[in-house]
C-alpha cells in the first residue's frame, strides 16, 4: 500500500471549445491527453487522488444545446448532457413522468454537489456504483453522441464494458440522453444502501421498474438494475425473464431476487464485503420488486 | 433581601445566556488560525513522511531539495536532538534513526510556495531498512514482538506513569483490590468477554494549522489552532532547550478539537522549521489525508472482562485486562491507560478488583486524547458485560445497575470514597424517559425494536496539580474584561466564564467580554483545555478573580461611605448599601477611584481582580495496588438509553430515541449543558455505528470522508432528550462539574445493549455497521 498525504490537483490545461465539432476534433487529436468533463464532480476528485492525469480538460458543458431540458408528450424527455441533477429533480415533467429519475438523483451526494453533478456525467464515469444509471437503464435511455463522424445514438443497455470503460470512442462527446415516454402505469423505485443516510456511495443499489404488459404471463413486466455488485451496472436479465414468464407471487419474487443475485459478481472493498453485497442484492431486489408490485396493484 | 439570599445563586448563573461568540461566528467575523494573514514573507512548510510502518533510516540526502530555487530551508532530525512529550518524552520532533508509523515526519521543507515545497519533498532521498512492524497491541505486549523503543528506559517520565524498559509497554497500571481469586467461588454468575475497539478520529472540521515565526533573538511566536497554548509553550521550550519566556503562543478560536489539538503534535514541526528561516513566518496546514494519517487518533483497545455477582445480583469481583493500541508514540496516551485503570470498575462498587491496563507501542498512527479519554472504549465492553451478568442472574438490567452503582460514600476501586453523586437519579430518570420495561411494536414487519441503557463515570484525567488562573479588569464604563487561558472550542466555555464573572461580580452578563485571542504573553496561565475541567477549574479561577475585584471595589466604597464591606453589594453593575441604601454605579469608580471629601485626595483606583485554582488534595496511587486516598478531583456520572430498530433486510440500525441524563453538579447554562449531551450522544452514536480507521499493514485505508463515515444530521435520532441532575460538587463553582466528554461515554454500550434486546446478537466491537449486524444475524440463523 502507499500513502498520499498531499493529494493535489495536477497541472492541466483548460480548454473551452466553441462548437461541438471543435470539441470532437480536439478530443480526437489528443488521444490520451484530453478528457471531456461536465460538472467535474468525479473528474476532479479522481485527478486529485492521482487516478486521472489528463493534460487537457475539455469543458463541454457550455456547448450549444447541452443545457436543454426538453419534454415532448409524444417523443419523451431529452436531457442535455450538462443539465445538473437539481434541475432534473425540480423539473415538473420529470416529476410527472419520470419520478424514478428524480428519486435516483436525490440519492446522489448532497444538494450543493448536485448543482454540478449530471446524469450524463454519472453514466460516462461508468462506475458500477453510479446511482442514476439504474434509472436510465430501466427507463430505456438512449445516449446522443457526437463523434468525429457526426451524431449517432447508442442504447444504454450495451454501453458499459467495465469499471470506467464504455463504448465511447476517441473524439466522442455525449450530448444528451433521451428517454421515451415510459410505459403506461409504470412504477419505479431505487433502493440505495449506503453506510449512513446521507451523501454516501452505494454498497448496493437496486432499481426496479414495473408496468402492465399484456405480453407477459403475469400481465406485468419488471425491469431491474443493480449497482455495485459487478464490474458494470448490472441488468439481471434472467430475473426479468423469469418474472415475465411467471405469475407474480411472493415465491416468484424471491426466485427472481435469487436469480438477480446469481448474476452478481461483487468484490470485497473498503465499503463492504462480497458476501454482504450478495445478500443485499437478493434482499433489496426482493424488497424493490415487492414494493413496486404493491404499488402496481 | 436577606443576607443569606445574597450568597445564593446569583444571576446569570443557571440561566440560558446567549452564546458570547454567536454573532461573530454566525456572521463569519470570527478569526481562526488559517484566517490570519502574514504578507509576502510567509513561507510554506511541507513534511516528508515515512512510507513504512517500521524502518531504520539509513541515510537522508537533502542536497537536491536544498538546491531547488525557492526552497529556504530543509530540516531533518539531525537538527533537533531533543525529545518531546507531555507525560512521557518518547518522540523526536523529526525522526532520528527510526520511523515508527506510516506518516512519521522525516524531514521538513520551507519554501516560497506550496508547489515548490512539494517538489522539494520529492527531491529528498531517504534510504530505509525495513523492519517487522507491530500491528496488534496484545502481540506488541508479548516478548515475541520486535522492540519499537529500545530506549524506553531512558525516557523522561512523570512519576505516575510506569514504562517497562525492554518491552513495548509504555505504561502498566495495576489495580489490586481485595481478593479476586477467592471471590469467584462466591459468585452465582460470572461473565467473561473480549472486545475489540478500533481506532477512530476526532475529524474536526478545521484541520490542524500552525504558523511559526522566530525572530533574530530566537524568540518564537506560534499562531495555532490549539487546545493547549500553555502546554505547547512549555513542551516546545523544553524540547528546544530554551526558556518558556521565549515562546509565545497565540491561539484564536478553534474549529473543533475533541482532544486532537491538545498537547503538541504538528506544531513542533513548524516551529522547528521556522528556527532555520528567522524572520519568516512559516505555515503548515494539514490536508484531510494528513489529518487521518498523522494527527492524533483515538487509541484502539483489546479488552478482557471477567465479572461476577452473588445470587442477589451484588457485584463481587472484576478482573480486567486492557491492551491499549498506543501507536508509534504514547507521550500523551499513556495517561489514558492510567485513567481507564483507576476507573476500571465502571461506576460500581466492587469489593474485589484486579486490573492490568497496558499501553502498548505499535506501528499504528499516533494515539492521543479524544473526547472521553479512554472511557468510551472501556465502558463499551464493561456496560455490555453488566447487561449480560444481570440477564444471567435473572435481574432486570436497570435494577442491577441501581443495586450496584456508586452512591455517595461508596468505596471506589482505588479505595477512596465517592463524593456526593446523583448517579442513581440519573439511572431512574433515564429509564423513565425511555419507558424502560415496555416494548413498542416495530414500525414495519421487517424491523425489530429494542432498548438499551448504559451508565458511566469519568474523572478529569490530568496531573494532580493542573492549574488555572484568571483576571478580571474593569473599564471606565463599568464593563468587565475577563482574561483566561482556556480555549473556546465550540463547547461554550467563554459564555460560561462570562456568566460566572457576571454572577460573582454582580454585573449584567452583557457587560462582560472575554479577552481574546488567548495569548500566552498576556493571558493568564491555564494547563490545557481538556478533561472537561474548565467549567470547574477555570470557573473557580474566574469566580475567584471576580470576587477579588468585587472586594477591591467594596473596600473602596466602604471606606468612602464609612460603612463596612459586609453591608455592601454589587447588583446589576451598581454598588449598593443594604444599610444606608446609598448606591453608585461601577463606572463612577472602577478606574479613577473616588475623591475624598474636601478635595483631600483620592482612594481606590483601577480594579484588576486576580484568581487561581489548583486542586491541592490529589494524592498518588500505590504503583503495585492502585490504591490511594484520592486519585482524582471528582467523577461526573450519568446514564444514557436508546430505542432503536434493526432492519432485518439490511442489518441497518435506526436510532429512534436517545435519552441522556448527567449529574453536572450545577448547570451554569442549562441549554448549553443539554447541547453537550445531544452533541456527545451524536458523536457517540457515530462511533458506535459508522466510524473506524481501517488499518491494514499500518496503512490507513480510508483517509478521507469518502470512506471514513461520520454521522450527519440525517442520521440523528428523531427524538433526543437531555435531563440535568444537580448534586453539587463541593469545590466546584456554584457546585458545577464538567460535562463535555461524558456525554459520549455510554453511547456505544447503550446501543449494543439495544441491538441485543432487538435481535439477540452481540458483536466483538463497534462500529455496528449494517454489514456486521446483518452478517451476525445471518450466522446466528436469525435471518436467512
Amino acid at each position: 500500500m502507499t500513502m498520499n498525504t498531499h493529494p493535489s490537483l495536477p497541472e492541466f490545461e483548460y480548454v473551452q471549445p466553441a462548437t461541438l465539432a471543435e470539441a470532437c476534433e480536439f478530443l480526437a487529436s489528443h488521444a490520451v491527453e484530453a478528457r471531456p468533463f461536465l460538472g467535474g464532480t468525479d473528474v476532479f476528485v479522481r485527478m486529485r487522488d492521482g487516478f486521472l492525469t489528463p493534460q487537457f480538460l475539455v469543458d463541454v458543458k457550455n456547448l450549444k444545446g447541452l443545457n436543454d431540458l426538453h419534454f415532448d408528450p409524444k417523443a419523451g424527455l431529452t436531457l442535455g448532457a450538462a443539465v445538473n441533477m437539481n434541475r432534473v429533480i425540480a423539473s415538473p415533467e420529470v416529476k410527472a413522468y419520470y419520478p424514478l429519475l428524480a428519486e435516483a438523483c436525490r440519492s446522489v451526494a448532497s444538494y450543493p454537489l448536485r448543482t454540478r453533478a449530471t446524469i450524463v456525467g454519472n453514466i460516462c464515469n461508468a462506475s458500477p456504483a453510479g446511482d442514476t444509471i439504474g434509472a436510465c437503464l430501466t427507463l430505456d435511455g438512449v445516449l446522443h453522441i457526437h463523434g468525429i463522424n457526426g451524431p449517432r445514438q447508442e442504447s444504454m443497455a450495451s454501453f458499459f464494458l467495465g469499471p470506467g470503460k464504455t463504448t465511447l470512442k476517441l473524439g466522442d462527446v455525449v450530448t444528451a440522453i433521451h428517454f421515451p415516454i415510459p410505459p403506461k402505469g409504470c412504477v419505479g423505485m431505487y433502493l440505495k444502501l449506503g453506510r449512513n443516510q446521507l451523501s454516501d456511495l452505494s454498497i448496493v443499489g437496486v432499481t426496479a421498474l414495473g408496468y402492465p404488459d399484456s405480453n407477459c404471463k403475469s400481465g406485468y413486466r419488471f425491469r431491474l438494475a443493480l449497482a455495485s455488485v459487478a464490474p458494470v451496472p448490472l441488468v439481471p436479465t434472467q430475473a426479468e425473464t423469469y418474472l415475465a414468464n411467471h405469475s407474480i407471487t411472493p415465491e416468484s419474487v424471491h426466485e427472481a431476487a435469487r436469480l438477480s443475485t446469481d448474476a452478481c459478481s461483487p468484490i470485497d472493498d473498503v465499503r463492504g464485503s462480497a458476501r454482504y453485497r450478495k445478500q443485499m442484492a437478493r434482499n433489496l431486489s426482493a424488497k424493490a420488486l415487492a414494493e413496486v408490485w404493491k404499488k402496481l396493484n | 433581601m436577606a443576607k443569606t439570599d445574597r450568597q445564593d445563586i446569583p444571576s446569570p448563573i443557571g440561566e440560558n445566556s446567549p452564546r458570547i461568540d454567536a454573532r461573530e461566528k454566525v456572521t463569519g467575523a470570527a478569526i481562526y488560525a488559517d484566517d490570519i494573514q502574514f504578507g509576502n514573507s510567509l513561507l510554506h512548510a511541507r513534511i516528508k513522511r515515512s512510507p513504512h510502518p517500521h524502518a531504520l533510516i539509513k541515510k537522508i540526502d537533502t542536497t537536491k531539495a536544498s538546491a531547488l530555487p525557492g526552497v529556504k530551508a530543509v530540516v531533518t532530525g539531525e537538527d533537533f536532538p531533543g525529545y518531546i512529550g507531555l507525560y512521557l518524552r518518547d518522540r523526536y520532533i523529526f525522526c532520528r534513526g527510526r520511523v515508527r508509523y506510516v506518516g512519521d515526519p522525516v524531514a521538513g521543507v520551507a519554501a516560497i510556495s506550496e508547489e515548490i515545497a512539494e517538489k522539494a519533498l520529492e527531491l529528498i532521498e531517504v534510504e530505509y531498512e525495513i523492519l517487522e512492524p507491530v500491528l496488534d497491541p496484545e502481540f506488541g505486549a508479548s516478548p515475541k514482538a520486535p522492540l519499537l523503543h529500545p530506549d524506553l528506559g531512558q525516557y523522561a517520565v512523570v512519576n505516575f506513569i510506569f514504562p517497562q524498559a525492554g518491552t513495548n509497554i509504555s505504561n502498566h497500571f495495576k489495580i489490586r483490590k481485595g481478593d479476586v481469586d477467592s471471590a469467584w467461588e462466591k459468585c452465582a454468575a460470572i461473565i467473561e468477554r473480549k472486545y475489540r475497539i478500533p481506532q477512530i478520529q476526532h475529524v474536526p472540521i478545521e484541520p490542524h494549522v500552525a504558523t511559526a515565526k522566530v525572530d533574530e533573538t530566537g524568540e518564537i511566536t506560534l499562531w495555532v489552532s490549539s487546545q493547549s497554548p500553555f502546554a505547547q509553550r512549555n513542551l516546545i521550550a523544553e524540547s528546544m532547550g530554551i526558556s518558556q519566556s521565549k515562546v509565545r503562543v497565540i491561539a484564536p478560536y478553534v474549529g473543533g478539537g475533541f482532544g486532537s489539538k491538545a498537547g503538541v503534535s504538528m506544531e513542533a514541526l513548524v516551529v522547528a522549521i521556522a528556527t532555520k528561516v528567522k524572520g519568516h513566518p512559516v505555515k503548515l496546514l494539514l490536508t484531510r489525508e494528513e489529518e487521518f494519517y498523522t494527527a492524533f487518533v483515538r487509541q484502539g483497545l483489546v479488552a478482557y472482562f471477567k465479572m461476577g455477582c452473588d445470587e442477589n445480583g451484588r457485584l463481587l469481583a472484576m478482573e480486567n485486562k486492557f491492551y491499549w493500541d498506543g501507536g508509534a508514540y504514547t507521550e500523551y496516551g499513556v495517561n489514558i491507560t492510567r485513567a481507564s485503570g483507576y476507573s476500571s470498575s465502571g461506576p460500581y462498587e466492587v469489593p474485589n478488583v484486579r486490573t492490568d491496563s497496558y499501553c502498548v507501542y505499535t506501528n499504528h498512527p499516533v494515539t492521543g486524547p479524544m473526547r472521553g479519554f479512554g472511557m468510551p472504549e472501556m465502558h463499551a465492553g464493561l456496560e455490555q458485560c453488566i447487561d449480560e451478568l444481570a440477564l444471567k442472574i435473572g435481574m432486570d438490567a436497570v435494577e442491577f445497575r441501581k443495586l450496584n452503582c456508586l452512591k455517595t460514600g461508596s468505596t471506589l476501586v482505588t479505595g477512596s470514597k465517592m463524593h456526593a453523586t446523583g448517579l442513581s437519579d440519573c439511572i431512574k430518570k433515564t429509564a423513565e424517559a425511555i419507558n424502560w420495561g415496555t416494548k413498542a411494536p416495530p414500525s414495519a414487519p421487517n424491523k425489530r425494536r429494542g432498548k438499551g441503557l448504559a451508565i458511566m463515570w469519568k474523572a478529569p484525567a490530568m496531573p494532580p496539580n493542573a492549574g488555572s488562573s484568571a483576571w478580571v479588569e474593569l473599564a471606565e464604563d463599568g464593563t468587565v474584561n475577563v482574561g483566561v487561558g482556556g480555549q473556546e472550542l465550540g463547547q461554550g466555555v467563554f459564555t460560561v466564564m462570562a456568566q460566572m464573572a457576571a454572577g460573582a461580580l454582580g454585573v449584567p452578563y452583557e457587560s462582560v467580554r472575554i479577552a481574546t485571542p488567548v495569548d500566552t504573553r498576556y493571558s493568564p496561565y491555564e494547563w490545557q483545555t481538556v478533561a472537561s475541567r474548565l467549567t470547574w477549574s477555570m470557573g473557580n479561577a474566574v469566580a475567584n478573580a471576580a470576587k477579588d475585584a468585587k472586594r477591591q471595589i467594596l473596600d473602596t466604597v466602604a471606606e468612602a461611605w464609612e460603612e463596612t464591606p459586609e453591608d455592601l453589594n454589587i447588583v446589576n453593575g451598581v454598588v449598593i448599601s443594604y444599610k444606608s441604601e446609598r448606591e453608585i454605579p461601577l463606572k463612577n469608580l472602577v478606574v479613577y477611584g473616588l475623591p475624598k471629601p474636601g478635595d483631600q485626595g483620592w482612594r481606590g483606583g483601577p480594579v484588576v481582580g486576580r484568581g487561581k485554582f489548583m486542586p491541592a488534595y490529589v494524592t498518588g496511587l500505590d504503583p503495585e495496588t492502585g490504591q490511594g486516598e484520592r486519585a482524582v478531583v471528582h467523577y461526573t456520572t450519568g446514564a444514557q438509553a436508546v430505542e432503536l430498530e434493526v432492519d432485518l433486510d439490511t442489518g441497518r440500525i435506526e436510532i429512534i430515541k436517545g435519552v441522556s441524563t448527567f449529574d453536572v453538579g450545577k448547570a451554569i447554562n442549562p441549554e448549553m449543558v443539554k447541547a453537550q449531551m445531544e452533541g456527545g450522544f451524536v458523536q457517540g452514536m457515530s462511533s458506535a455505528l459508522f466510524e473506524i480507521l481501517q488499518l491494514k499493514d499500518g496503512f490507513v485505508r480510508n483517509p478521507s470522508f469518502v470512506d471514513y463515515r461520520i454521522a450527519t444530521s440525517a442520521d440523528t435520532p428523531r427524538e433526543l432528550q437531555a435531563y440535568i441532575v444537580e448534586v453539587p460538587q463541593d469545590d466546584g463553582p456554584w457546585g458545577a462539574r464538567g460535562i463535555g466528554e461524558h456525554s459520549m461515554v455510554p453511547t456505544i454500550p447503550a446501543i449494543a445493549n439495544a441491538i441485543y434486546d432487538a435481535v439477540g446478537v452481540r458483536l466483538e466491537g463497534p462500529p455496528f455497521t449494517a454489514e456486521k449486524v446483518y452478517l451476525a444475524m445471518l450466522d446466528a440463523g436469525i435471518v436467512k
